[in-house]
């Protein structure tokens, strides 16, 4: 497997540094070659800074890819809005020649080049498709049968779809892939993927940011799922942080919500502690409670002969 | 006049179309957000009252009218045009002069935080690339001076 560095960008380390601790946790698990490496800015974030000036959208997220065109590595974040730019700009400069000299020209003048040669990845299709879901079977401690998950993709894990090219953009499968492998239900609901909307705290209109969160939770309070997987530090902002501004309000929904890497390093036998979830501001005790209900199997001892039958490997 | 940087053609027949309409979250949760009137607007070459309105701030660049159209040109690229003109007119929220400045000055939109870092066992964070991208962002800032675009 060709080594790549983690693009952690600034919410996760700024906010939610128990995030970057599970990511770390799983990527050890499966012994993959990931890297640390200096020189990384903001991607930078699109909805700010291109509205502003999309040059500077674009030379700053070529930079970022430069750095890892150079070491000859790809690039993997467990950030959905972090690769969708980048990616996004890779698409931009890869179709069109002349604006690529031109950003290479600004980039000589600190010696670096954008080649767009990195294969840029968001971590969940990167477990999917790189680590294999087979790979990820075997390793499973204790699965999850018996738990309902709903899932938020979160937009920009997706889509562009011309420029990430990792699932559909509408119906995208491979998330709810991974959750099934972990021995869950992924429950299909109306508004399974409605953005998030944590888009609107950032132009100052917290309220309808609020508002939007709302309709996704309630109805997932309705349908009594166990948890909200995600795996997008804004979407994560969004529900859990959101509701949990709600919840002081009196408006109490109560549903836990858990980052992938969160539910894979649990399915591996790594504790809450461990991973970050005790530091969540929505309560996840009712999640693990309920985990800690179900018997749950060990899933490396069953061979899953369909599986290996398509060749998912 | 500032330029919208549209393609006209592809806008006039999203005006005569509306089909995102419905698979839009803003459009679907938030009342009176409605691009079709500002993409209407935009061709008759009226869209001067928008650039005040936060309606133009409520697109949640979601993609998903991007994806669903068939030009694939989506409601979205008039609304970010809209942003980018009003936001050259200062008439952009608060919260993006903040977080624009932090970024022009640092390159990030914050610093990575210490004590939970060292809480959680987490190694030290790798080198910021600021300083190296205010250089960047410099010499196109003087390119622009010079009249490249
Ligand atoms: S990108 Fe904006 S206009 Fe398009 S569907 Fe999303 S919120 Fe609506
Ligand atoms: S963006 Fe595309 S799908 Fe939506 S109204 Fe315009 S032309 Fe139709």
């Amino acid at each position: 497997m060709k080594e790549f560095a983690v693009f952690w960008g600034c919410t996760i380390q700024t906010r939610f540094p128990f995030l970057e601790k599970s990511t770390r946790i799983v990527l050890d698990e499966f012994n993959l070659p990931y890297k640390d490496i200096d020189g990384f800015t903001c991607c930078p974030e699109k909805s700010l800074v291109n509205n502003v000036d999309h040059a500077s959208f674009v030379v700053t997220a070529a930079r970022n890819v430069a750095l890892v065109d150079e070491l000859d590595y790809d690039l993997v974040s467990p950030c959905t809005g972090c690769v969708s730019n980048l990616a996004t700009v890779k698409g931009e400069l890869c179709s069109n020649p002349k604006e690529k000299a031109e950003v290479n020209e600004l980039l000589k003048g600190v010696g670096r080049e954008f080649k767009g040669t990195a294969k840029l990845q968001h971590l969940v299709p990167f477990f999917h498709d790189t680590v294999g879901v087979f790979a990820i079977k075997q390793k499973i401690k204790k699965d999850f049968a018996g738990m309902r998950i709903a899932l938020h993709y979160g937009c920009h894990m997706i889509r562009p779809s011309h420029a990430l090219r990792n699932d559909d953009p509408i119906a995208p499968v491979k998330f709810d892939n991974l959750i099934a492998a972990l021995g869950a239900v992924s429950v299909q609901f109306p508004t399974k993927m409605m953005c998030c909307g944590q888009g609107l705290d950032r132009v100052d209109q917290h309220d309808l940011a609020l508002q939007l969160a709302r309709v996704k939770l309630k109805e997932l309070k309705a349908l009594e799922v166990d948890a909200l997987v995600l795996c997008c530090p804004s979407c994560f902002l969004q529900f859990d942080n959101n509701q949990y501004l709600m919840e002081k309000e009196g408006e109490k929904l109560g549903v836990p919500v858990i980052y992938f890497t969160e539910l894979l390093g649990l399915a591996l036998g790594h504790t809450p502690e461990e991973l970050g979830i005790t530091a969540h501001r929505v309560d996840c005790a009712p999640f693990l409670k309920k985990w800690a209900e179900c018997s749950g199997q060990a899933a490396a001892s069953t061979m899953d002969d369909e599986l290996n039958a398509q060749g998912a490997l | 006049m500032l330029e919208l940087n549209l393609n006209m053609k592809l806008l006039e027949m999203c005006s005569k179309c509306g089909a995102c309409y419905s698979i839009c979250p803003s459009c679907t949760h938030l009342p009176g957000y409605d691009p079709r009137q500002v993409v209407a607007d935009i061709v008759q070459g009226k869209f001067e009252k928008w650039l005040s309105s936060s309606s133009i701030w409520q697109c949640l660049e979601c993609h998903y009218c991007l994806e669903m159209c068939y030009q694939h040109y989506g409601f979205e690229n008039a609304m970010t045009a809209l942003r980018t003109i009003a936001t050259k007119r200062g008439l952009n929220p608060p919260q993006v002069k903040r977080g624009w400045d932090m970024f022009a000055k640092t390159g990030k939109l914050g610093e990575p935080a210490l004590p939970a870092r060292k809480k959680f066992g987490l190694p030290e964070p790798s080198k910021s690339g600021g300083e190296e991208l205010k250089k960047v962002l410099d010499a196109l800032k003087d390119r622009r001076g010079k009249g490249h675009h």
